[in-house]
C-alpha cells in the first residue's frame, strides 16, 4: 500500500481498509422528493434538505458498519456523467438511452466549449466530511469516461474532447484539495472500451492529477481489462478500484502474469445481484486475492456503486465487506 | 443505380414522454410482481408498432422490428437455446451498454423458433400501417454465430473451444434462418461485429458462416426468395474489407464511422456484392450533412456490384435518444433525394 503517501497526508488506515465505490441507493424519502420536485410540488431547497438528511443517514450507517474510508453516497446525483454535464457550460442534456436491462439515463451532448466556472462537488464533500471524523472520498468522474459517455457535436475528435474535460476535472480536484479532501476517486469505467485509446486516458489523467497532493483512486468496471493490462498501470493514480466478483476474479490471472503494482480496492460482492453473498464466499475471495497480492496493497469494497440495490441489500452487502476485512485483520 | 433506405437493427425502446415509457413501466411492473407476461407482451407490441411506424413515416424501404423485445443483442438469442444460461453483465464492445453474458453448460440446441413470431408480428403490423408501399419489407436481424460464441463463456470441456461454440450456434441459427424463410422473410441480416476485433479468428468465423449460407440455399431450393446480409460495425472495417467483400453473402453492411479511409477502400477496391452503406453515424447525435453523405454515396455507388446499395445507420439506433434516432432515419430520405438530384 502506498502507506507513505497516506501517512504523509495524515491518514492512518488499518490493513484491508473498507470503502465503497461511490453511490448508495436513494432512500425512500429522496426517491419521493425527487418525484415531487419533478412534478413541481416541492422546491429545490426542500429537495436538497431531503438529500442532506439522506447523506447524513448514509454517513452514520457507514460509521455504524465500521467502514474506514467513507463516501457521501451521491444522494444528490442521478447518473455519474450526467451530474457533471448538467453543471458544466458546454453540455446540453440529451434524451434517454438505455444502459442495460430496463435502466436508462440522459446521455449528455457536448454542444460547445466545456468550462469549469465553479466547484461541482465541494460543498457536498464538505458537508459529508463535517459529519464524520473518518476520511470521506472526493468523488469525480474521469475525463475519458465523460467523453466516452457523451455525444460530441462540438470538438474535432474524441481526444480533443477528453483533454478539454481533463482540464475541467483538474480544476475540481484542486478545489476539493483546497477544501481539505485527501482521498480523491476519479472514476474511469470506460477505460478499456477502446484499448487503442489507453494513451489518451493516461494523458488525460496526468492532466488531472500531476503534482497534486492527494491519494488518487480510479474505479473501473465491466471492461475488457485483458486488453489494457498491464498498460493501464501507467495511469497516474495510487489505487485501482476494480470490479472483481462479477467476473469470477478472472483478473487475478492477469495479475499472476504481470505484477499488479498499485494498491487495489478489491470488489468482493456483486452489486448487480439481489443475492447476498455468504460470509465464507467473501472471505474466500479475499483469500484468493492474497495468493497474488501483498496484504498491505488490498482495500475491500463492493464491485461497483450500490445504487441499483435496495437500501437493505446495500447495507447487507457492505456489512459482508466489513466482516470479511475484519476477519483478515485478526 | 439503386439506393434502398434500410434500417440496420435496433431502435430505442422508450422515449421521453410518458406514453413512450410504456415498456419501461411494464418491465418494472413485472420485476415488482405486479404485472404478468401478457401485459409485458402488450407493451412490447405497442413499442414495436411505434418503431415500425416511425421507420415507415421516415420513408424507409427495409425496416426492422426495432429489436424492442431484445434485452440485449446476445442474451436474447443465446438465452433461448437449451444448454445456455444467462449470467452477469459485460460491456457491449465500446458502447456504454451492457449485455448479459451467456454461459454454455452443454452444447446449445435450438428447441423452438427464436425470432419467427417477432418477424410475423412486425410484418402484420407493417401491413396495417396506412399507405405503405407494397415493396416495403421487414428484415429480421440475428446476431451471428461467431459473435455469440465470442461473447459467451463455456464451462464444459467441449464448448471451451471457440470453434465448437461457434459451430453449435451456427447450427441453431441456420435452422432459424430456414424457419424465417418459411415464414416469408426475404432478407435476413446477420450481425458479426466481433470479427472486426479478432481477425485472427477468420477461419473460425467463415466456418461458422457456412451453415447459414447452406440454410439460405436450401430455402431457395424450397422456392423461397432469401438473401443474407452480413453486417459488421463497432470497429474499423478497413483491415478486413477485402476479405469481407468476398464472403458468400448477398450483401455486406459496413460501419463508416470508425475510419474515414473506408470510403477510399471501397472506392478503390470496389465490391463484388451490394453494400449496406452505414454512412449515418448510429452512435452520435450530430446530424450529418445530407449533401456530404450524398456526395460519398454517389462516389461509391458505381464501384458496387449492380450499382445497388442500401443506405442506413452505421449500427442499430438504440444508442441514441429517440428524437435523434428518428432524425437520423429522416436524414436518410434527404440523402437519397440529394443523390437523386431532387
Amino acid at each position: 500500500m502506498n502507506r507513505k503517501k497516506l501517512e504523509k497526508l495524515g491518514l492512518h488506515l488499518p490493513l484491508f481498509p473498507v470503502t465503497s465505490v461511490g453511490s448508495f441507493p436513494k432512500t425512500d424519502e429522496v426517491t419521493r422528493a425527487r418525484g415531487e420536485f419533478r412534478r413541481g410540488k416541492i422546491s429545490a431547497e426542500q429537495l436538497e434538505q431531503t438529500e442532506r438528511d439522506a447523506t447524513a443517514f448514509w454517513i452514520a450507517k457507514q460509521e455504524e458498519l465500521g467502514i474506514d474510508v467513507l463516501v457521501d453516497g451521491e444522494q444528490y446525483r442521478g447518473d455519474m456523467v450526467a451530474y457533471f454535464a448538467e453543471k458544466l457550460p458546454g453540455f446540453t442534456e440529451g434524451g434517454l438511452v438505455r444502459s442495460y436491462g430496463n435502466r436508462y439515463y440522459h446521455k449528455p451532448i457536448v454542444t460547445g466549449e466545456v468550462r469549469w466556472t465553479a466547484p461541482l462537488t465541494v460543498e457536498w464533500w464538505r458537508y459529508a466530511q463535517s459529519l464524520t471524523k473518518k476520511p470521506v472520498k472526493g468523488m469525480l468522474t474521469g475525463p475519458y469516461t465523460i467523453m466516452d459517455w457523451s455525444f460530441n457535436e462540438h470538438y474535432a475528435d474524441r481526444k480533443a474532447t477528453c483533454m478539454a474535460l481533463a482540464g475541467v476535472i483538474r480544476k475540481e480536484v484542486e478545489a476539493l484539495i483546497a477544501a481539505g479532501c485527501k482521498i480523491i476517486q476519479v472514476d474511469e469505467p470506460a477505460l478499456s472500451v477502446r484499448p487503442e485509446e489507453l494513451p489518451v486516458a493516461i494523458e488525460a489523467m496526468h492532466r488531472v492529477t500531476d503534482s497534486l497532493d492527494a491519494y488518487f483512486i480510479t474505479h473501473a468496471c465491466y471492461g475488457a481489462f485483458e486488453l489494457i493490462y498491464p498498460g493501464m498501470l501507467d495511469l497516474p493514480v495510487d489505487n485501482f478500484d476494480l470490479e472483481m466478483s462479477n467476473s469470477g476474479l478472472d483478473l487475478l490471472e492477469l495479475f499472476r502474469r504481470h505484477s499488479f503494482t498499485k494498491d487495489i480496492s478489491f470488489g468482493v460482492v456483486d452489486v448487480h445481484s439481489h443475492v447476498l453473498e455468504d460470509p465464507a464466499t467473501v472471505r474466500q475471495r479475499i483469500e484468493q486475492a492474497l495468493t497474488i497480492l501483498p496484504k498491505d496493497q488490498i482495500w475491500v469494497d463492493p464491485d461497483c456503486g450500490l445504487k441499483t440495490r435496495t437500501v437493505d441489500e446495500a447495507i447487507a452487502k457492505l456489512k459482508r465487506c466489513v466482516e470479511a476485512a475484519k476477519a483478515f485483520r485478526n | 443505380m439503386t439506393l434502398i433506405l434500410a434500417h440496420t437493427g435496433s431502435y430505442p425502446r422508450i422515449g421521453d414522454s410518458a406514453e413512450l415509457q410504456a415498456l419501461r413501466r411494464a418491465i418494472a411492473g413485472v420485476d415488482r410482481g405486479e404485472l404478468g407476461a401478457a401485459q409485458l407482451a402488450d407493451a412490447e407490441n405497442l413499442m414495436t408498432r411505434r418503431a415500425i411506424e416511425e421507420q415507415a413515416a421516415a420513408g424507409l424501404d427495409l425496416i426492422t422490428d426495432g429489436q424492442i423485445r431484445w434485452n440485449d443483442p446476445v442474451s436474447y438469442l443465446a438465452g433461448k437455446l437449451a444448454g445456455v444460461r444467462v449470467n452477469g453483465l459485460l460491456r457491449l464492445f465500446d458502447t456504454n451498454f451492457y449485455f448479459r453474458q451467456p454461459v454454455i453448460e452443454s452444447r446449445p440446441v435450438r428447441r423452438a423458433a427464436l425470432t419467427v413470431s417477432d418477424f410475423q408480428f412486425a410484418r402484420e403490423t407493417l401491413a396495417s400501417v396506412n399507405g405503405h408501399p407494397a415493396a416495403r419489407r421487414v428484415k429480421p436481424v440475428l446476431t451471428g454465430p461467431y459473435t455469440l460464441a465470442r461473447l459467451s463463456l463455456a464451462e464444459t470441456g467441449e464448448m471451451k473451444a471457440l470453434e465448437t461454440r461457434a459451430a453449435a450456434y451456427a447450427e441453431a441459427l441456420a435452422a432459424e434462418i430456414g424457419a424465417l424463410a418459411d415464414a416469408g422473410a426475404e432478407i435476413v441480416q446477420v450481425d458479426e461485429p466481433s470479427i472486426l476485433l479478432h481477425a485472427e479468428d477468420w477461419a473460425i468465423f467463415t466456418a461458422s458462416l457456412a451453415p447459414l449460407a447452406i440454410a439460405r440455399d436450401a430455402a431457395r431450393k424450397r422456392g423461397h426468395k432469401l438473401d443474407l446480409i452480413l453486417h459488421v460495425y463497432f470497429h474499423d472495417c478497413v483491415p478486413l474489407y477485402e476479405n469481407l467483400a468476398g464472403l458468400p453473402v448477398d450483401g455486406l453492411g459496413l460501419d463508416f464511422s470508425y475510419n474515414p479511409k473506408l470510403g477510399d477502400a471501397v472506392a478503390s477496391l470496389g465490391s463484388p456484392v451490394p453494400l449496406a452503406l452505414g454512412l449515418v453515424d448510429g452512435r452520435n447525435t450530430k446530424l450529418e450533412s445530407p449533401a456530404e453523405v450524398a456526395r460519398e454515396t454517389t462516389r461509391l455507388l458505381p464501384r458496387i456490384a449492380g450499382q445497388r446499395a442500401w443506405l442506413g445507420p452505421s449500427c442499430g439506433l438504440e444508442y441514441l435518444p429517440r428524437d435523434r434516432a428518428r432524425a437520423k432515419l429522416e436524414l436518410l430520405g434527404k440523402i437519397r433525394s440529394a443523390v437523386e438530384g431532387r
